[in-house]
């Protein structure tokens, strides 16, 4: 029984299995590829492409539109406001962000669940109806400025709607529970007897946040920064509706380009400006985003 | 090294929600002396020692470090050191940052800062690692990262929660003997929780034993060993048999004889006084139990079975018509008979009277 079985070759039953299983797993993988080839890297050749090959190419260079955009004091200056607003919303994020992340893991216990809802709704509703809203806050009869009126604080309502700030109000309020949420993941993971370790080390509740909390949430602060500036970058539709049209970005431009004034080259060129703008983002985060350490 | 200084809680109670994690609670920790808090899980010594630390406010009683009351200060205006389980060590410094952190913050000069750095490295025997990552330290190496750490500021208290706790068996061991060593000789006075008997019993002068938020012995490793009050220290303080009997009455100087409610006889050494006819309840550790021949033994007991644990041989044995079995260590391989049949005794000073108190 027992000599039989010694002399019966051995099934290759596992490396035959294991074999065929790889090859699987990377066959798996070509419906999405293709996907990604078919409706991202083809667009995205085709775009540079037209960028280059615009009726002014012919005229002034293949780069005609790119010099354009960048030496054009309208359009430069543009570029600048794109920036700004970019910066801007970010830093406005991240300080009304980190509070929130902090208190979301240091005591809000079983609230969490809701307090993650009431930052994911925003994104549930259509910038239709948060727009609507605003103006049931903001108008000149709105609720705040009733308010501000009748505690005598103003005299005459303030025109919030149509300020820049407005758009500065719709883009925080999308755009922070992804500050929230990027901090919140890394914060998570910074032990509180870390900071209890600094208390007890003779550092104050200051000195423990500076030299302990916040060096040690700085993947989440570096993620949450990149994601809503690069989002911010992308956004028309805000900058469209709120505000009274004041702001204007190089995505609102490549919008009005491609819708309007119809010239698909210009608006090619400055999307692959904003392209490099995300890209340029993306390698500061794989270069200073270092995801390990935190956890002990 | 600054003099060393008590510690002491008064009447400090805490209650989380409905639960009582402490009843009021007092302490005395001596000048200089290392005081284990021993308990199950969930009895109220991480609390005890938070409070200590400043972490979690008492609803009542009282903190004092020496003759200050520190009951209102924040943890960092305390004087004390602290070593977690887990170490806690700050992940984006580097072993010399991390140990300097204290100083740092007290505002003490570069220059001094590394010369007490590398004094402490020396202390803990870790002088090559300064610029190490703490990454790269093995599990041993951080801990006494973290005791360095908590020693540099010179603390006037030294708070140790369950500090060996994540090491393996003999790295433990090795451990509990170099910080028992640094302990005697800063004479800080310190506070070692642990769930874990043994570290307790080698490591402190003086053991508390905690049972549900509450301090129910307090002595040294040889008294609450040799002298459990309650059934419950005794079984916590490693294993103890217990029998159960009625006094008979006085059988000479000091000693009573006992009753057994399964059988047989038995002396009990001790407390004066026990009324003739009191029901009474005492331990034997197991290795003061004796197996002998049948005749003559207070207890007869059958032989379950026999485990050679490296230095002893641990018997299992059952006594007729009581649950829980009986254990016995010898140094050497009893005789025992065919039918598993031995006498049990012990000398009436290694019973152990236990107190009314009902255990948990
Ligand atoms: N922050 C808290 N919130 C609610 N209950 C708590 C809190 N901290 C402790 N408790 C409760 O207080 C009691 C004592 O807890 P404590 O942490 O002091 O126990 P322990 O003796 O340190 O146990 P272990 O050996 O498991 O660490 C437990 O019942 C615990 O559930
Ligand atoms: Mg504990």
């Amino acid at each position: 029984m027992s000599s039989r079985a010694l002399s019966e070759p051995a099934p290759p039953i596992r490396t035959r299995r294991s074999g065929r299983f790889r090859l699987a797993r990377i066959s798996w993988t070509w419906p999405a590829l293709l996907f990604l080839a078919v409706f991202f890297v083809v667009p995205l050749g085709a775009n540079v492409l037209r960028s280059v090959t615009g009726p002014e190419t012919a005229a002034h260079g293949i780069f005609a539109y790119y010099t354009k955009l960048l030496t054009d004091a309208y359009y430069a200056g543009i570029l600048i406001e794109t920036f700004r607003v970019a910066t801007v919303t970010t830093l406005v994020c991240l300080l009304v962000g980190y509070p929130v992340s902090y208190f979301m893991v240091r005591y809000a216990g079983r609230w969490n669940g809701l307090i993650v809802f009431c930052l994911i709704a925003p994104l549930l509703t259509s910038i239709i109806m948060r727009t609507f809203g605003w103006n049931v806050l903001f108008a000149r009869r709105g609720l705040f400025n009733t308010w501000l009126v009748q505690s005598g604080l103003i005299d005459r309502p303030l025109d919030i709607l149509n300020q820049p700030v407005m758009v500065y109000i719709g883009l925080v309020h999308v755009l922070a529970p992804f500050m929230v949420l990027s901090i919140t993941s890394v914060l998570q993971g910074v032990d509180v007897r870390l900071e209890e370790s600094a208390r007890i080390l003779g550092a104050g509740k200051i000195a423990t946040f500076l030299r302990i909390t916040l060096p040690l949430s700085l993947d989440g602060i570096a993620t949450g920064c990149i994601l809503v500036f690069v989002l911010t970058n992308g956004s028309f539709l805000t900058m469209l509706l709120l505000g009274g049209g004041k702001v204007t970005t190089l995505s609102l431009l490549i919008y009005q380009q491609f819708n309007l004034t119809q010239d698909v080259a210009f608006a090619a060129a400055m999307g692959n400006v904003l392209l490099l703008f995300a890209l340029v983002c993306l390698a500061l985060q794989a270069r200073f985003v270092r995801r390990e350490g935190v956890k002990q | 090294m600054s003099a060393s200084v008590p510690l002491r809680l008064e009447s400090v109670s805490k209650s989380f929600g409905d639960v009582q994690a402490l009843k009021p609670l007092s302490l005395h920790v001596r000048a200089g002396e290392m005081l284990a808090l021993l308990g199950p899980s969930g009895c109220g010594k991480t609390t005890t020692l938070r409070i200590i630390a400043g972490f979690e406010m008492p609803e009542t009683g009282s903190v004092f470090i020496g003759e200050r009351d520190v009951t209102e200060l924040p943890p960092n205006k305390r004087a004390l050191g602290m070593v977690f389980q887990n170490y806690s060590l700050f992940p984006h410094m580097t072993v010399a940052e991390n140990i300097a952190f204290g100083l740092k913050m007290r505002g003490v000069g570069a220059a001094d800062r590394l010369a007490r750095v590398r004094q402490m490295l020396g202390l803990v025997r870790l002088a090559q690692f300064e610029d190490r990552s703490v990454h790269q330290l093995s599990g041993g190496q951080q801990q006494r990262v973290a005791l360095a750490r908590s020693l540099v500021t010179d603390p006037a208290i030294l708070l140790l929660d369950e500090p060996l706790g994540a090491l393996d068996k003999n790295l433990r061991e090795r451990m509990q003997f170099e910080l028992r060593e640094i302990q005697r000789r800063l004479g800080i006075t310190s506070i070692l929780v642990t769930h874990d008997q043994e570290e307790a019993l080698t490591m402190s002068d003086r053991v508390a034993v905690m049972s549900e938020g509450e301090i129910v012995q307090i002595g040294t490793p040889t008294e609450v060993y040799e002298r459990p009050r309650t059934r419950f220290v005794s079984e916590f303080l490693g294993t103890a048999n217990i029998f159960e009997g009625i006094v008979k009455g006085e059988a000479g100087a000091g000693e009573w004889t006992v009753a057994l409610d399964r059988g047989g006889e038995a002396r009990l050494a001790g407390d004066s006084g026990l009324a003739t006819g009191r029901r009474v309840s005492f331990a034997v550790r197991p290795e003061r139990l004796r197996i002998g021949p049948p005749s003559g033994s207070a207890l007869m007991a059958k032989v379950q079975d026999v485990v050679f644990r490296g230095s002893y041989y641990a018997y299992e044995l059952v006594v007729a018509g009581q649950d829980e079995p009986v254990f016995i260590y010898t140094q050497s391989r009893a005789t025992v008979p065919a039918d598993g049949m031995v006498g049990l005794s012990w000398s009436a000073q290694s019973a152990i009277l236990l107190g009314e108190r009902p255990s948990p």
